[in-house]
């Protein structure tokens, strides 16, 4: 029977190249297939899965460095690699392939894929085990004759390091887990997403589902092959599955998903960034039973890990990384989330913070790679260089400036980037994170931040009460200034809308303040600016006296001027001081206060500069008081 | 290359094993007895030499690769100390002419004596793989057989996860005695549900606890009987993570604990670390904590481990197919399986 034949061995396909310029300089010289992961080719990891999960026979896909490619099969295979014995891999060499969807055409004009395949996007690795999704596919698509490709996701919660910002996904499937919408989010900056009516009039059933990572794993059916070949536009899985939804009855396929929960673990190295993540998930055994090997893996204190032959002559200051095979690190050298690949030697005092250094690098004494640096392969960084978030490479690249020149055989390597924000954006997200270290933290946090309101996030319905209350107040408080309404019928609005959002008093009071004084932000810097701002106050002076009570009101009260002399970067120099003393002199805060405030206060701030004055004034005039009643 | 040809069976048993194909420690004991019945009838050796390199780079192999893995390497170790033995009986006049002053010193001739062919050793080790086949297959219930000695009347057996060996020699006294069996469900895996279900199929009154319970319900066990990963060299066990806290709590009331091993778990190395990979490793921390969890993921390190180490002042008895042996003899037992050259390869 020739049906039993095709279902008995499960093909898989592997494309090995990414086509991006993600992982330049270093993707010029290696192939991303051998990028090692932890001490081992990424490609191991890859067929090892495949293996595990039942597939007898893989197609792998170069497009570069084939050679490389096909010789470490070759060898893998003579050293009888574990996956070598239950499958059979053919490299397949197509040099003329420019995008992830030319691949697939290409496949499709050789006709050797007999059934339904595994395909696997570049950079895959998982523990997934395939038998029974594949097993699923077949029963779906014995149903459902137009099934096309079962796409594979795997729950995650969001902010987690394995889910690629740039990927993030929202699916909307019916009961048979058949996808009926998809979205990437990804680098988009809509806030809203608008769900087609049809599917939830044609559907009784639908689940949103914003809680999904890409394992970039998908099972296809023998049609999609020739349907990437009928349409030329198709670049990448995402198109493809975006084309199918957009045109379902036109090309009468349709795509399914299907969520692993549990041990399950799947994921793409797809850039910097989630190359990091990988490593830190292998690491911590997430993609169990795949594991780094035993002999080439030796887990040091800090989360070090070393393979072969290092050379480490104090490893007091490493932490987090992983070093290659054959790397010799001098003394007082410090690394911290970085990736060192083998035969690199390191001198004496180099800092490497958050950057990759490619192998056979040689870099000298008291240099400094921070931020997301990625040093290519045979890179010689001289004595005393600083490189921040750069891309190095051991050769001249075209049209290359004078000053990219870092020595005989380093060159800073700049990528055609788009101005855009999205690109900013997008490359941004690539990077290394830089989460961990606690002064980049605040930077990071506040971009993590920014951006869970560009994407509105699904799963967070609860939008912050306080935010929507603080936009009302300023609301209120522009149109009442600008009115000149009665201060009583703003109290009586403000009040409304703390009951209506839910705000506690302490809140209520931080906010009004905090809202009075960004209005003032707003008048033109001049001479006028001053009085304008007294105009304001005074305006505002009954609200003021309305909401500032009590001692604990007025340490709330402090506290916006605080927080909004610190948010506004640009403030005048003499704004803290003016409002203080407008608040002191009105009686709306009490010496006392200010001194207990004043305590809390980081003296190194640059906020405390600017109080300071005003607190000496004080406690001069204070001290002043207090010899007079002697 | 022909070294590599030989190995090829090896590395297939072991991606099965790490692939989770052959799961029990008495399927990889049959595994690697097929194997190594299959190279001694069909390989390709002249003389015991050849044979016993073979086997040792088959050791090697299997302990670089799963260092934790010791069913199988216990068992070729034990044939070559079979072979040894095979060799010496074949030649007598050797066994003869071995003086008390060559046994002292520790003649280093040996070694070149292994290399003279001896024509019916092939034979001879293949009746003697057959016998050690049937010690293998009735291993089991010869332990089971066991079963009435330690079970009595009324009595409440503690036991934990499951174990093939237990079960059986439970079921087995249950055929006569009436008793209760409380099963520790084991978190992560809860695989002490399954042993529970099978349990209570056969009509043995079974309850089952969580970990956390086992402190409290110690004072009315009457004794704990465990199955184990293997026994280490000084009588401590590597068993399934969460035995050690349920033998310091049996050692607290007095309770004894008996594990039941086959003599193939008998391991002739010692405990260097509790950290180092050679002596426990960990799955994915799924089991524990989801992978959904969000972002608090990034910040901390989840450790499943699989085994714990048991020191062997908890452990009172070990019941082979042989009978009972205490921790303390377990070095005698060692060096009746195992020849003191193969120890360590």
């Amino acid at each position: 029977m020739s049906i039993k034949s095709k279902d008995d061995i499960i093909q898989a396909v592997v494309v090995a190249d990414t086509f991006g310029d993600e992982f330049l300089p270093l993707s010029s010289d290696i192939p991303l297939a051998l990028f090692p992961l932890i001490n081992r080719p990424l490609i191991d990891y890859t067929l090892e899965f495949l293996s595990l999960g039942g597939i007898e026979e893989t197609f792998l896909f170069c497009c570069s460095h084939t050679d490389a490619i096909k010789a470490h099969i070759n060898q893998s295979v003579k050293d009888k690699a574990g996956w070598s014995l239950t499958m059979k891999v053919n490299v397949i060499v197509s040099e003329s392939c420019h995008s992830f969807g030319d691949c697939l055409r290409d496949l499709d004009r050789k006709g050797i894929l007999r059934g339904n395949f595994v395909l696997l996007e570049p950079g895959t690795l998982s523990n997934i085990k395939l038998l029974p999704i594949v097993k699923k596919h077949n029963e779906v698509a014995n149903k459902d004759k137009g099934a096309a490709m079962t796409v594979i996701y795997q729950e995650a919660g969001i902010g987690q390091m394995g889910r690629d910002l740039n990927e993030e996904v929202v699916v909307a499937v019916n009961n048979n887990n058949r996808v009926l919408f998809h979205r990437k989010l990804g680098q988009s900056r809509d806030r809203k997403i608008e769900f087609p009516l049809e599917i939830f009039l044609e559907n009784s059933n639908v689940s949103l589902h914003h809680n999904l990572k890409d394992t970039h794993i998908a099972i296809c059916s023998p049609s999609v092959l020739p349907l990437f070949s009928d349409n030329f536009d198709f670049q990448s899985k995402d198109d493809f599955v975006k084309g199918l939804l957009m045109n379902e009855e036109i090309l009468g396929s349709t795509v399914y998903c299907h969520v692993t929960k549990g041990s399950h673990f799947g994921g793409a190295i797809t850039n910097w960034r989630m190359y990091q993540a990988i490593s830190h998930e292998l690491q911590n055994k997430w993609i169990y039973p795949l594991q780094p090997p035993a002999l080439k893996a030796h887990n040091l204190k800090n989360g070090v890990v070393t393979g072969d032959k290092v050379v480490l002559n104090d490893n007091k200051k490493i932490a987090n990384s992983i070093i290659g095979d054959n790397v010799t690190i001098g003394k007082n050298v410090q690394i911290e989330h970085s990736f060192i690949l083998s035969n690199t030697k390191i001198a004496d005092n180099v800092i490497i913070t958050h950057s990759v250094i490619g192998p056979n690098c040689h870099i000298k004494a008291n240099s400094r790679i921070t931020a997301s640096s990625i040093i290519g392969k045979d890179v010689v960084i001289e004595n005393e260089q600083f490189i921040e978030n750069s891309l190095v490479q051991s050769t001249q690249p075209e049209n290359c400036e004078e000053k990219d020149k870092l020595g005989k055989k380093a060159f800073r390597l700049k990528l055609e980037t788009d101005d855009d924000d999205l690109g900013a954006l997008s490359r941004k997200l690539s990077q290394l994170h830089i989460g961990d270290s606690p002064v980049e933290e605040s930077e990071d946090e506040a971009f993590t931040d920014s951006e869970d309101e560009e994407l509105s996030y699904t799963q967070s319905p609860v939008p912050d009460d306080t935010k929507l209350f603080f936009t009302e107040v300023i609301d209120s408080l522009t149109r009442g200034f600008e009115d000149e309404l009665r201060c009583e019928n703003l109290i009586l609005e403000i009040n409304s809308s703390r009951y209506a959002y839910n705000v506690t008093v302490k809140e209520v009071n931080f906010n009004v303040i905090k809202a009075i004084l960004i209005m003032s932000l707003r008048f033109p810097i001049g001479a006028q600016y001053f009085s304008q701002f007294v105009r304001l106050l005074s305006f505002f002076a009954p609200i003021l006296k309305n909401y500032i009570r009590n001692e604990g009101a007025m340490l709330d009260c402090l506290q916006a001027i605080e927080d909004v002399a610190i948010s506004n970067e640009n403030v005048n120099e003499k704004w803290v001081m003016f409002t203080m003393k407008w608040f002191y002199d009105k009686d709306f805060v009490t010496e006392d206060v200010i001194m207990e405030w004043s305590k809390s206060l980081d003296t190194k701030s640059r906020f405390y500069g600017q109080v300071k004055p005003f607190i000496e004034w004080l406690e001069e005039a204070e001290e002043a008081s207090s010899s007079e009643d002697d | 290359m022909p070294e590599n040809e030989n190995l090829t069976d090896v590395i297939k048993l072991i991606s099965d094993i790490r692939h989770g194909k052959v799961f029990n420690s008495y399927e990889i004991a049959l595994r690697t007895e097929q194997l190594l019945e299959k190279l001694i009838s069909e390989g390709q050796w002249n003389n015991a030499r050849e044979l016993m390199q073979q086997i040792k780079d088959k050791i090697r192999q299997v302990s670089q690769s799963l260092p934790l893995e010791a069913t199988a390497t216990n068992i070729m170790r034990h044939i070559l100390k079979v072979i040894r033995e095979e060799f010496d009986l074949g030649s007598e006049k050797k066994a003869e002419g071995q003086s008390l002053h060559q046994i002292v010193t520790g003649d280093q001739s040996d070694e070149l004596d292994y290399s003279e062919s001896h024509g019916n050793l092939r034979n001879r080790l293949l009746d003697h793989l057959t016998e050690y086949k049937v010690e293998l297959e009735t291993s089991t219930e010869n332990i089971a057989a066991q079963a009435l000695e330690h079970i009595h009347t009324n009595e409440i057996i503690l036991t934990v996860g499951i174990s093939n060996t237990v079960e059986k020699f439970l079921k087995h006294a249950a055929k006569q005695r009436k008793f209760q069996v409380i099963v520790v469900e084991a978190a992560p895996l809860y695989r002490g549900h399954k042993m529970a279900a099978s349990l209570a199929n056969s009509n043995i009154q079974t309850t089952v606890i969580p970990d956390s319970g086992v402190f409290a319900m110690m004072s009315r066990v009457n004794k704990v009987i465990i199955g184990t990963h293997s026994v280490m060299a000084d009588g401590g066990l590597r068993a399934a993570s969460g035995v050690h806290a349920i033998a310091l709590a049996a050692k607290h009331y007095s309770v004894p604990v008996m594990v039941l091993s086959h003599m193939y778990k008998l391991t002739p190395t010692y405990v260097c670390s509790h950290e180092k990979d050679t002596f426990n490793m960990c799955a994915s921390p799924a089991n524990v904590i989801p992978y959904s969890t969000g972002p608090l993921l990034n910040k901390i390190t989840v450790y499943n481990p699989i085994f714990d180490y048991v020191p062997p002042e908890l452990v009172t008895l070990f019941i082979s197919h042989q009978g009972g042996n205490a921790p303390s003899y377990v070095y005698r037992l060692l060096s009746e399986l195992y020849h003191p050259d193969d120890y360590e390869l």
